[in-house]
Order: structure tokens, then C-alpha cells, then sequence
């Protein structure tokens, strides 16, 4: 009698238990952070002193035991790559965090599930202008912001100051006078000292500060409906033509370098939220007197332009409501003044959370030298378009742009040129 | 005689300087490899490269150790690399033999059609085979990493110009001796081939060894088969590598040792081919 | 009668040498080539279903025939093949000649070949360094003799020189291994044979390495075309501030126009471009080498 009642409770046990496991929903979560950013800071003896991702999934998993959300990091560079190879063989993650552009694709072609009402309510009235343009594709809001990205001017105290200089330049005309004066040559002529330097090497380096600068100057990138490109407008050229005064005064060159700012050879640079790390590094205890942030620098109006990282389910995954649920208990809904999304995102990633209320929370993070700057040109900032092939589309005018730094090109050539090819292209699509 | 003699002295001398001269330049990236992983993140930094760090930082080293869990990277790599390669040697040195010294119909238009899949860039397999992997049911699994690389054009082009070099009187006296093919193969073949087999497992296994973006795509969703390339990528932070930067430098000798480790141990059977002196007349 | 069921024989071993390269290549070659063919006729961007792509003929491959970018990439594909390829080859050959009996050989053939497992951010750190227009290397040497500083990786004129430059030093190392194997493969008997009858260094090289060494050449040549035709890493991580038409390569080309583009009908059909050009320049070098090379080897 016992050994049938044992027997009995181990099967049932048994079954309950594959049930458990069968029952489990498992989810999966793509993200381009890696290292600590997802295992969390430890120090000396290992503890934890800084949450990472998984610390955070492990509390969700603790709240919800018949879910188990599986993290898979993949590096930046080839992140986009891996979706679209594992893609199209059915290996999809359920969850995405995404840059801004590649979203356009994934939403064109069916991939990003819409989110729910109550977490697009949300997103409107929670988040900062950009970010929310920024999730925003063909006029639908399709994912929650986690990230929100801008650019300003970062220099050097101590090189201004040693030129006579006490303050940065406010517009882009004081820029284009300081810069020559910043600027020190060796004999061969060759720069040892730069007054200046344009971030450049991919798409968005060279994209982004000269879309700040037309906007500035009231100008247009494309249409509204994104069916025509409209670099060939006035206000296009004079933005260009003042980036080119830079090149032609001898305040900066197509050489130059902005990952040698922490070692003193610029004075001034555009540079995004990102860099702070290396600067610390690179400065370490003169780093206070050294670094300075002030808005970028403008032509008739502040303006600055920004991206956005953003949080998304995707169409084909068998579990939607439960991914949706994650992400509003990560990102969207406040747990003592805060979401978890942002706390990991100012305390670990050092990036800037777009959810009005995480800015508020984080001033510790978010008001010091460096960041506070960024932070409060978020008013100014202007998302940049979600176009589809978007990344084709800024590489073509990358190029023009660098053709016309280079001096092969008038600014009115490049810009009329780049026009072309992009207008090939929004044809296609709109 | 004397003049004869201090032409050749001279000859020494500039063969000593220029094999020197080459190797200062080889050594210099390789060399800056080592110095920088022992140095701080800071001194990364530097505008102009510094060759010596201020102070040898060997916690590198070990933080490395704390924070990627190195030995099952190291393990994957060898099984895959060390599987791949003798895969390799076998299919090439077979298939080597076959076009160098069998006579068959379709041998030239085969050994084209060999060369031809050389020709292809290599992002244009990477969905298709993928997706068969996916098919076989193969993505949690070894198979993956390995069977997609285990024949290699480049590897039987070698052999058959290596096997080529052997006189045919050797093999065909072997074959009127009753020997079979896969017998001349295994007993006079392959020893005679030590050279070209050393050179090709060196090349093939340093190949799988640090290959990335393969294993990278196989292994996302099957993380305890990453390889070593992938699992330090994981130290690289998007945009701020510089702050982990002399961490990836420590891994990466971690990672380029065994491959020393391999080209040192097989640099044995670089010796002097057979001697013809004992087969007669040519 | 005997060499007839050995023939048999010989002919039988041959296909089963080759069976299992065979029977791997229809799977993991054939396929995605068909693959690859199809998808090259579609407009395909890999999130929607490929049934679902749009059909639409040769039409990339008039596309990029018509495209001053991959026309410039080929070219600049083609120039940097030729040039890498031989000036690489030939310092090799001399440099595997003046090691292969040195003292210390062994120690000279490990650091030559460290540039083939030297990762890349340390060649690029190095490189970097040695081509910075500001107090770079090259141009500090430069400086030294009165010269004006080049701007190696900036300069449309001179970037694709200057990346050629890098690929040949790290091509020597790989290059110069096969040719050891192949030195040692010389019987010693040839070259005491000359001494013999009074040939220096010189003539036995010319006479008796050169021609000796004709099946490893033809191989390194043909092998490195290929590769160099490929070529995408190098050009790719060092000329991203050069304007773009003086140093893309095709599979670059490709590369981007798949996965930046997402336009991988476009890129299918720039790889099967490709292909056709390596296909022919592969034709050209067998040809060049028919005597001595392939087929039958005196």
C-alpha cells in the first residue's frame, strides 16, 4: 500500500514537474550590450555593486517562475547582420532592442508587432519629444524608447583658455572665428594642434552634425512624406558652405582626429553622450578643469539632432502578451520613482533614459559635468527622420559631405549630387 | 680564392641583414600585441603608440579570467579547430591524390568545378547554409561549427600541386607490386607529404581558430558552443571599448598563444623531402 | 592487359578519393549557389519571405554594369590584386630562399609568419600609427629627408597604395610557409650537382629553385588571385576616411549593399560578378602556367 502511494506521488510529482517545464514560456531577448552592461559591475570580491541586464531579468523570472527569458548579446557591429541571417530561417528572438533606423526595415516588411494601446498611451505622454519621434514609424509608435541619444560641442578648457578664450563659441559663425586661433602647425605644415574636428568614419558621424547644423538654419532634410530629398534648398548649402569654412580657414582638416581629443591635440570637437568614459580615462584627475560641454554651436536657431534605441516584440513570436508584459514591468512602469530600464541605463550604461520621469529621478547620473549638458539640449533635439534605408541614404550623403570637406566637390555639387541618388531611392519607396 | 671568399662573406652578410631587417617589421604588431595587454586603459590612449607599459599590469590577465569564462571557449576552439583540420587533411589529401595521380574521365572539369567554390565572397553562404543547419537540426550542436568547413578547395589545390611532385615511377612500381590505391596512398603518399600536411594543418587550424563571424551567428542562441573570437567579443562595449580595451588585448593573447603553441610543435616536420639518389635513373 | 584492371582500378580509387569533397560541395556549395543564382533575380531584402520577393530578371546585373561605384570598386579590386599578389609572391620566394638553410631557420619562420596570427586591432594600431599624416612614421622619415608628409589613408591618390602596402607584409608570412614546403621538396642532390659544376647562388636559383618550385607558384598565384579578388577586411577597416571611389573593393560592394542596403538581390548578383571575373582571371594564370604546372609536371 505505501509503495503504490510513493509510487503515485512520484509520478504525479513527475508530471507536475514537466508540466513546469513544458508549461515555461521562454522568451528570448536580442541586445548589443555585452560585459557588464549585462552581467552587472562587481568589485574587488565580487560583489554586486551595479545592476546588469540579467540581474534584472533574474527578478522578473523570480516574480514569474513559469517564464525564463534567455539573453543574447550580440556585438553592435554585427547585431543587424544576425538578425537578418537567423531571420529568414525562422530563429527569431521575442524581444528586440533596436537602433531607431533599422526599426523603418523591420516595420516595412512586417517583422515588429504593434505594440499594445495602453503601452503607446504611454510612450506619448511619458517620454521626451525626440525619443517619441523616434519610436514613431509611418506615423505609428511601434516600441518603447530605452535610449535617446544627442551631439554638442565638447573642448578643452585649458586650450581655449591658454588661446585667450574664457568661453566656447554660441554660433557657428564664433566657431568658425575661434577655430583658426586654436589651431598650431608644425613646420612641414602638417596640423600638431587642432582647433578643430568633425567626428567622421560611418554614416551617422558625418550625418548628424550637419543635420544639426540645417536644422538650425530652418532648413529641411526630406519632405515631410519623405517623397523628395531637399538638399538642394538654400538653407542646405549655407549649412554645408559653413562646415566647408572650417576646412578652408585652417581651423580643422580632413586628417583630423577626434580619438585624439584625451590626448590635448583638439580644442573643439562634436561629440555624443557615449564619450564620456574615454575622457575620464584619458584625462583622469585634470579631467574637472580639462573638459567642457556647452550646445552646439548654431547657425540661426539652438538646434541639435538626435537617435534613439528602442524596445520591441516581434510579429512572429508565440508569446507577444507576455513579452509586452516584460517590457512594461521594464521599461514603462515606475517602481519607486524610477523605471528599471532607465536606473540601468544612467547607473550602468551611462547613457541618457528618455522617460521624463527617469530623467527627473537620475540627477546624480545625469547632472554632472558632461551629461547634464546633453541632457538639457534634449528640448533642442531633433530625431532624425525614419526613412526607410535609412542607412543607405545617410552613407550616399556621407560620402558627398567628405567629397566636398576633401575640397573636390563645391557644397552645392555635393549636396545636388547626393540629392540624386537619394531621390532614386525614396522613389522606391514612397 | 681569397676574392671568392669575401664576395660570399659579403653575400652572408647582406642575406643576415636583409632576413633581419624583414623581421623587425614582421614582429612589430605582434610584439606591441604583448606589451599593450599589460598596460592600463589609459595609456591605451595614447595619441602615438607606446611600446612599454609604465608598469606590467598582470591583473589584466587575470580580471580577463573573472569576467569571460575562458577554458570553455579554449575548449570549443580546440575541438572545433582540431576537428576541422584533420577533416581537412583527410578530404584534401585524398581528394589531392586523386587529381594529381588517378587518371579518370571528368578529372579536369572536376578540379575546375573545386577551384570554382573559391570564388565566391563569402557573405553570399551564410543565409543558405544557415538555413541547412537550421534544416539538419544542427544549430545546438558542434556540427555546425565544423561540418560546413570540413573540405577545402584551397587544401586539395596544395596537395594535388604537392602530390603532383612525386615521380610516378615510385607508385606505379608500387602498383605492380598489388598494392591498392588507398594502400600507395596511406604507406607512400602521406609520409612523403609531411611538409605540405604540417603547412596546411598550420594554416587551416589558425583559419578555424580565429574565425568570427561564423560561429558568431551559429552560436548566439547556443552560447556553451562559443569559440574564443566570440567570446571576446564580449568584452568590447559599442561604444566605449576603450574602457575594456586592455582586457580584450590580454584575451587576444590568450587567444594567439596556442596558434604560436601549434606553429612552433609542427615546424618538425619541415625536414628535407625524400632523396632520389636511391631510385636510379629519372 | 595488366595496365587494363589497373586502370580500372585507378579509376575506380579516383572517384571514391573524391566522393566525400564531392558529395560536401553539392550540399554546401551547389545549394546556396542555386540559392544565391535565384535570389539574384529578386529584389530581396531577407525580412520578407523570399516567395514573397519580387521578381525582376537581369536587372541588377544592368544595374551594377551601369554603376560608376562597382565599376570604380572593380577597378580598384583589379589593380590592387596584381600588384599585392606579385609583389608579395616575389618577396616571399626570396626571403623563403634566404631562410630556408639559415641559422636559426626555424626562428626567422616564426616571425615572419606572426603577421598571419596577429590579431587585427594591433595591425591596425601599428599601421595606424605608421601612416598618421601628424607625426606618423612613415612621414617623420619622411621629414628626415626633406620630404613633404603624405596623406597615406586620406589621399585618394594614395590610400589604396598604402593598403596594398599593409596587405603585402601581411601576406609574406603564409606565402613563405608553402614555400618552405615546397624548398624542402628539392632533392639536395640537384643542388650539389651544380656546385659541381661551378653554378653560384644565383644560377642555382634561377636554374633549379625557380622551375622546381613551379607547382607551389602556380598554386600561391592562383590561390592569392582568388583571395586578393575577394579582398574586404583590410580596405575596409583602414579607408573609411578616403573618398570612397578610390578604394572600395567589389566584395566591400557587396558586403554593404546586403547588409547596410539590405538589398541582397543586388548583392547576389555583384557576387556572381565576381565570380565571373575571378573565374576568367584563374583561366588566364592556368594558362600561363601550362607548361610545367598542370598538367603533367617534368
Amino acid at each position: 500500500m505505501m509503495r503504490k502511494l510513493i509510487v503515485f506521488l512520484l509520478v504525479v510529482a513527475l508530471v507536475l514537474l514537466a508540466f513546469s517545464v513544458f508549461g515555461r514560456t521562454k522568451l528570448i531577448m536580442a541586445v548589443h550590450w555585452s560585459d557588464y552592461q549585462v552581467e552587472g559591475v562587481k568589485d574587488k570580491n565580487g560583489n554586486l555593486i551595479k545592476k546588469g541586464l540579467r540581474q534584472y531579468v533574474e527578478e522578473y523570472m523570480a516574480l514569474h517562475p513559469d517564464v525564463e527569458i534567455e539573453i543574447q548579446s550580440v556585438p553592435f557591429d554585427e547585431y543587424l547582420k544576425r538578425i537578418l541571417i537567423s531571420h529568414t530561417s525562422g530563429e527569431i528572438a521575442d524581444i528586440y532592442v533596436l537602433y531607431s533606423l533599422w526599426g523603418v526595415q523591420l516595420v516595412d516588411s512586417g517583422i515588429l508587432n504593434a505594440p499594445p494601446k495602453d503601452v503607446v498611451d504611454k510612450v506619448k505622454s511619458d517620454f521626451v519629444k525626440p525619443a517619441v519621434d523616434g519610436v514613431t514609424i509611418d506615423g505609428k509608435i511601434w516600441g518603447v524608447p530605452i535610449e535617446v541619444d544627442n551631439y554638442a560641442l565638447v573642448y578643452n578648457k585649458k586650450l581655449l583658455k591658454d588661446a585667450g578664450f574664457d568661453n566656447p563659441p554660441k554660433t557657428w559663425d564664433e566657431l568658425v572665428e575661434m577655430a583658426p586661433k586654436l589651431t598650431k602647425r608644425n613646420k612641414d605644415g602638417t596640423i600638431s594642434q587642432y582647433g578643430f574636428a568633425f567626428l567622421s568614419g560611418w554614416d551617422s558621424a558625418v550625418v548628424h552634425p550637419y543635420l544639426a547644423l540645417l536644422y538650425s538654419n530652418n532648413g529641411k532634410f526630406l519632405k515631410d512624406d519623405f517623397s523628395e530629398c531637399l538638399l538642394n534648398s538654400k538653407e542646405a548649402i549655407e549649412a554645408l558652405e559653413a562646415e566647408l569654412k572650417l576646412f578652408k580657414n585652417g581651423g580643422t582638416d580632413p586628417a583630423a582626429s577626434v580619438w585624439n581629443f584625451p590626448a590635448g591635440k583638439i580644442a573643439m570637437m562634436i561629440m555624443a553622450p557615449w564619450y564620456e568614459t574615454s575622457l575620464k580615462l584619458g584625462f583622469k584627475d585634470r579631467y574637472e578643469e580639462t573638459v567642457g560641454v556647452s550646445p552646439i554651436p548654431y547657425l540661426k536657431k539652438p538646434t541639435t539632432v538626435g537617435y534613439t534605441w528602442f524596445i520591441a516584440v516581434d510579429n512572429a513570436s508565440k508569446n507577444k502578451k507576455i513579452a509586452w508584459d516584460f517590457i512594461k514591468w521594464m521599461a514603462l512602469n515606475d517602481s519607486n520613482g524610477f523605471t528599471r530600464m532607465g536606473e540601468l541605463m544612467a547607473k550602468n550604461i551611462g547613457a541618457i533614459p528618455p522617460k521624463k520621469s527617469d530623467i527627473a529621478y537620475f540627477t546624480g547620473e545625469l547632472n554632472d559635468l558632461y551629461t547634464s549638458v546633453f541632457v538639457d539640449e534634449l528640448k533642442h533635439t531633433y530625431q532624425e527622420p525614419n526613412v526607410a534605408q535609412g542607412q543607405e541614404i545617410k552613407t550616399i550623403l556621407m560620402r558627398e559631405i567628405v567629397e566636398a570637406w576633401n575640397g573636390r566637390k563645391t557644397a552645392e555639387k555635393a549636396l545636388k549630387d547626393a540629392k540624386k541618388q537619394i531621390d532614386e531611392i525614396l522613389a522606391e519607396f514612397y | 680564392m681569397s676574392k671568392n671568399k669575401k664576395s660570399r662573406k659579403l653575400l652572408e652578410f647582406i642575406r643576415y641583414f636583409v632576413i633581419i631587417f624583414g623581421a623587425f617589421w614582421m614582429i612589430l604588431p605582434f610584439f606591441w600585441l604583448f606589451s599593450a595587454s599589460l598596460m592600463t586603459p589609459e595609456e591605451l590612449l595614447a595619441d602615438i603608440p607606446k611600446w612599454l607599459p609604465a608598469k606590467p599590469q598582470w591583473s589584466n590577465y587575470v580580471e580577463v579570467l573573472k569576467r569571460i569564462p575562458l577554458l570553455i571557449y579554449y575548449k570549443n576552439s580546440f575541438i572545433v579547430a582540431g576537428t576541422v583540420t584533420l577533416l581537412v587533411i583527410i578530404t584534401s589529401s585524398l581528394a589531392g591524390y586523386s587529381f594529381a595521380k588517378l587518371r579518370f574521365p571528368g578529372r579536369k572539369l572536376l578540379f575546375r568545378f573545386v577551384l570554382s567554390t573559391m570564388m565566391f565572397p563569402v557573405f553570399i553562404f551564410l543565409i543558405p547554409v544557415y538555413y541547412l543547419m537550421k534544416l539538419f537540426g544542427w544549430l545546438d550542436n558542434y556540427l555546425s561549427l565544423i561540418v560546413p568547413f570540413a573540405v577545402s578547395g584551397y587544401g586539395i589545390f596544395l596537395m594535388r600541386q604537392f602530390v603532383m611532385t612525386i615521380p610516378d615511377e615510385l607508385l606505379d612500381s608500387a602498383r605492380m607490386d598489388g598494392a591498392s590505391e588507398f594502400r600507395i596512398y596511406i604507406s607512400i603518399i602521406l609520409p612523403l607529404l609531411k611538409p605540405v600536411i604540417a603547412t596546411l594543418a598550420i594554416l587551416t587550424f589558425i583559419g578555424q581558430w580565429n574565425s568570427f563571424l561564423w560561429p558568431l551567428i551559429v552560436t548566439t542562441s547556443a552560447q556553451h558552443l562559443m569559440t574564443l573570437p566570440v567570446g571576446i567579443s564580449r568584452l568590447s562595449l559599442a561604444f566605449s571599448t576603450t574602457e575594456t580595451q586592455h582586457l580584450i588585448l590580454a584575451a587576444l593573447v590568450y587567444q594567439v598563444i596556442p596558434m604560436v603553441v601549434v606553429f612552433l610543435y609542427l615546424q618538425r616536420y619541415y625536414i628535407k623531402g625524400f632523396v632520389l639518389s636511391g631510385f636510379g635513373n629519372i | 592487359m595488366k595496365y587494363g584492371s589497373s586502370y580500372r582500378k585507378t579509376t575506380l580509387a579516383g572517384y571514391v578519393f573524391l566522393a566525400p569533397a564531392i558529395f560536401f560541395y553539392s550540399l554546401f556549395f551547389g545549394f546556396p549557389v542555386i540559392f544565391s543564382l535565384i535570389v539574384s533575380t529578386k529584389r530581396w531584402n531577407m525580412l520578407i519571405p523570399l516567395s514573397k520577393a519580387r521578381a525582376v530578371g537581369f536587372f541588377h546585373y544592368k544595374y551594377l554594369l551601369n554603376n560608376e561605384l562597382f565599376m570604380h570598386s572593380l577597378l580598384n579590386t583589379l589593380m590592387y590584386s596584381l600588384i599585392t599578389v606579385s609583389i608579395s609572391l616575389t618577396i616571399a620566394l626570396i626571403l623563403a630562399v634566404l631562410i630556408n638553410n639559415a641559422k636559426f631557420s626555424i626562428l626567422w619562420r616564426f616571425i615572419y609568419f606572426t603577421p598571419v596570427v596577429t590579431p587585427q586591432v594591433a595591425i591596425g594600431t601599428i599601421w595606424g600609427y605608421l601612416y598618421r599624416p601628424n607625426n606618423g612614421l612613415l612621414n617623420s622619415i619622411l621629414k628626415l629627408f626633406g620630404l613633404k608628409p603624405v596623406y597615406w589613408l586620406t589621399d585618394p591618390n594614395v590610400v589604396l597604395f598604402s593598403v596594398m602596402i599593409t596587405a603585402i607584409w601581411a601576406g609574406i608570412g603564409g606565402s613563405m610557409l608553402i614555400l618552405t614546403a615546397g624548398l624542402k621538396n628539392i632533392p639536395q642532390d640537384y643542388y650539389d650537382a651544380a656546385k659541381i659544376d661551378g653554378a653560384g647562388p644565383f644560377k642555382q636559383f634561377w636554374y633549379i629553385t625557380v622551375p622546381l618550385l613551379k607547382p607551389t607558384l602556380l598554386f600561391l598565384t592562383a590561390t592569392g588571385m582568388i583571395g586578393a579578388w575577394q579582398v574586404f577586411d583590410l580596405p575596409f577597416i583602414m579607408g573609411r576616411n578616403a573618398p570612397i571611389k578610390s578604394i572600395m573593393t567589389v566584395s566591400w560592394y557587396v558586403y554593404e549593399t546586403a547588409f547596410q542596403s539590405l538589398r541582397m538581390g543586388r548583392a547576389s548578383a555583384g557576387a556572381f560578378l565576381l565570380f565571373c571575373v575571378i573565374f576568367s582571371v584563374t583561366l588566364i594564370i592556368l594558362w600561363i602556367f601550362r607548361r610545367g604546372g598542370i598538367e603533367g609536371y617534368e
